[in-house]
């Protein structure tokens, strides 16, 4: 089978003295798969889905999306990205946001008058008069999650998708998740929530400062008797210091008590 | 270009719903009103006066003061109105991160460049028109014959605004919003103004050096050039008349010439290459 997305030694740092931030990550991801990208804060996780985006430029490899360059408006064409900590024209609706989005998707006014609504009553934001600048964090991630399932895409990229969300929407998430991963989309998910990824994904890679530690099936990654959890804490905790120490003020006991 | 109708589209919609211009606007509008009929007003109660005036001049010469007031302040306000938009159409979209949702759709960044563009242009000639079909329903209160003049100088007034705002919605894209009109101020306002300045000066003799002469020559052309309309010579011409000047004075020398077809190929040079900036921009940008 084709692979929707091939990523390929990809590196990226930011400023020529800046350590990689991407360092020679290398996966496949193919039709109907989801595949769980997991790391610390600063892991290199948002760089690796922006780059597959086309949002940022890599300093070296290769990353095709659908056989092209991710540059390539034909790439995106068939890609939805919901980013982390979504944000969209301040003075717009959630309604012209998604008609706004489904104009540069090029759908024709039909599938626009079915999908939208429809994408809104998803996303519990169906008869919402505000503008996003009025949004609170949670109903802008929701948002972020309609425009991207809004052009039915081949592959879904989920950044943090439920950080802001409430346990409703993360369990509407994973619906979702589970419905695409039926019907042959691709789902790329970069999370913190351990137990949200094991229950979704297929493959994971376990990340820290900029590199792989660890990929493969939820089997081989994760030994009989121990959870994702126990595997992260292992691998993380080796390149990077411990942080068991409470400050003193914390701990001391109060002179009068 | 697919896609950059949507984005000039929904630009035109968000800046139609920000305060800035509506206040811009609003007082822009509010004191062309207020200019006309203060004038008028002023007229009406200084009849005993003016009563041994011919009217007709005094028309012409309240509608004069009316236009010298309004050119100027239609400038201010058109240069307010592209400070605005050129501060906030592209910036805005980069820093609250509405970018990463749009560059990841399948619209090319020449696409959303030409969008922006476009609609910041149609923002502000909208806005500088309304202004202007205001100032001219405002002229009916003189009647003076000057109207004319009008058309002329809101031309030139938008073609001016649209380059500067061309400049700062560039720079923007590359810094802070409030630098790049700093920038853009310090380049476009001060440093061009004083280059046409010394530049005039230099024509109309007022250097012996050939030196100073030639070297404002090439700087006068490595900036953009103010256009300038027929309207204030047509307004110099008018006062003059109306002070009745002895024929063949060599006042008319000092009249202000309106712009030629090389100072308009050269503001258009400056469109394209600042709509090419702001392409590059858009292009290098990393969301």
């Amino acid at each position: 089978m084709a692979a929707v997305v091939s990523v390929r030694d990809l590196r990226k740092r930011y400023r020529r003295r800046d350590p990689w931030a991407v360092d020679g990550v290398t996966f496949e991801l193919e039709p109907g798969q989801a595949f769980g990208l997991l790391g610390p804060n600063g892991a290199g996780k948002t760089s690796v889905v922006k780059m597959i985006a086309g949002l940022l430029r890599p300093d070296g490899g290769d990353i095709s999306v659908f056989g092209s360059p991710p540059g390539e408006p034909r790439a995106r064409a068939q890609l939805g990205f919901a980013p982390e900590d979504p944000d969209f024209p301040k003075f717009l609706r959630a309604a012209e946001v998604l008609d706004y989005f489904a104009s540069l998707l090029g759908l024709d006014e039909a599938d626009r008058r079915r999908r939208i609504p429809e994408t809104l009553a998803f996303a519990g934001l169906e008869g919402e008069r505000r503008q996003i600048r009025q949004f609170s964090k949670g109903m802008k991630q929701r948002l972020g999650i309609a425009q991207a399932i809004l052009g039915r895409p081949k592959l879904l990229i989920l950044d943090e998708p439920t950080a802001d969300l409430d346990p409703l929407g993360r369990r509407d998430v994973r619906a979702l998740i589970e419905s695409l991963k039926q019907s042959g989309v691709a789902v790329l998910l970069n999370s913190h929530l351990l137990s949200e990824v094991e229950r979704v994904c297929d493959d994971v890679a376990i990340m820290a400062k900029g590199r792989v530690l660890k990929e493969g099936t939820m089997r081989e990654v994760v030994p009989e008797g121990n959870t994702l959890e126990d595997v992260f804490v292992r691998l993380v905790e080796v390149s990077q210091p411990q942080r068991d120490h409470m400050p003193s003020f914390i701990t001391d006991k109060e002179p009068n008590s | 270009m697919n896609g950059a109708g949507a984005v000039a589209r929904y630009t035109l919609i968000e800046l139609s719903r920000r305060r800035i211009l509506l206040v811009f606007l609003v007082l822009g509008a509010a004191g062309t009103l207020l200019l006309g009929v203060g004038l008028k007003v002023l007229y009406s109660l200084s009849g005993s006066i003016t009563t041994n005036q011919d009217p007709a001049k005094l028309q012409k010469f309240l509608e004069l003061s009316f236009l010298s007031d309004l050119y100027g302040a239609l400038g201010i306000f058109a240069l307010l109105i592209a400070y605005a938009i050129g501060m906030t159409a592209i910036y805005h979209d980069l820093e609250s991160g509405a970018a990463v949702s749009i560059f990841s759709k399948p619209v090319s960044r020449l696409a959303f460049s030409a969008g922006k563009v476009v609609a910041a242009v149609a923002a502000l000639i909208v806005i500088v028109g309304l202004l202007a079909l205001e100032a001219r329903l405002v002229m009916l209160l003189f009647d003076g014959g000057l109207a004319g003049s009008l058309t002329g100088e809101i031309l030139a007034t938008m073609a001016n605004s649209v380059v500067v705002m061309l400049l700062v919605l560039a720079l923007s894209t590359w810094m802070n919003n409030i630098v790049a009109a700093i920038v853009a101020f310090v380049y476009y306002n001060v440093i061009t103004g004083v280059i046409s300045a010394v530049h005039g000066l230099a024509d109309s003799g007022a250097f012996n050096n050939d030196l100073v002469k030639g070297v404002f020559d090439v700087l006068y052309w490595t900036v953009p050039h103010a256009l300038v309309s027929s309207a204030p010579g047509d307004l110099v011409r008018a006062q003059i008349e109306l002070s009745n000047p002895p024929r063949g004075s060599q006042t008319f020398v000092f009249i202000p010439a309106a712009s030629g077809f090389g100072d308009i190929a050269w503001w258009l040079f400056f469109i394209v290459l600042f709509s090419g900036l702001v392409y590059l921009a858009v292009r290098r940008r990393q969301v």
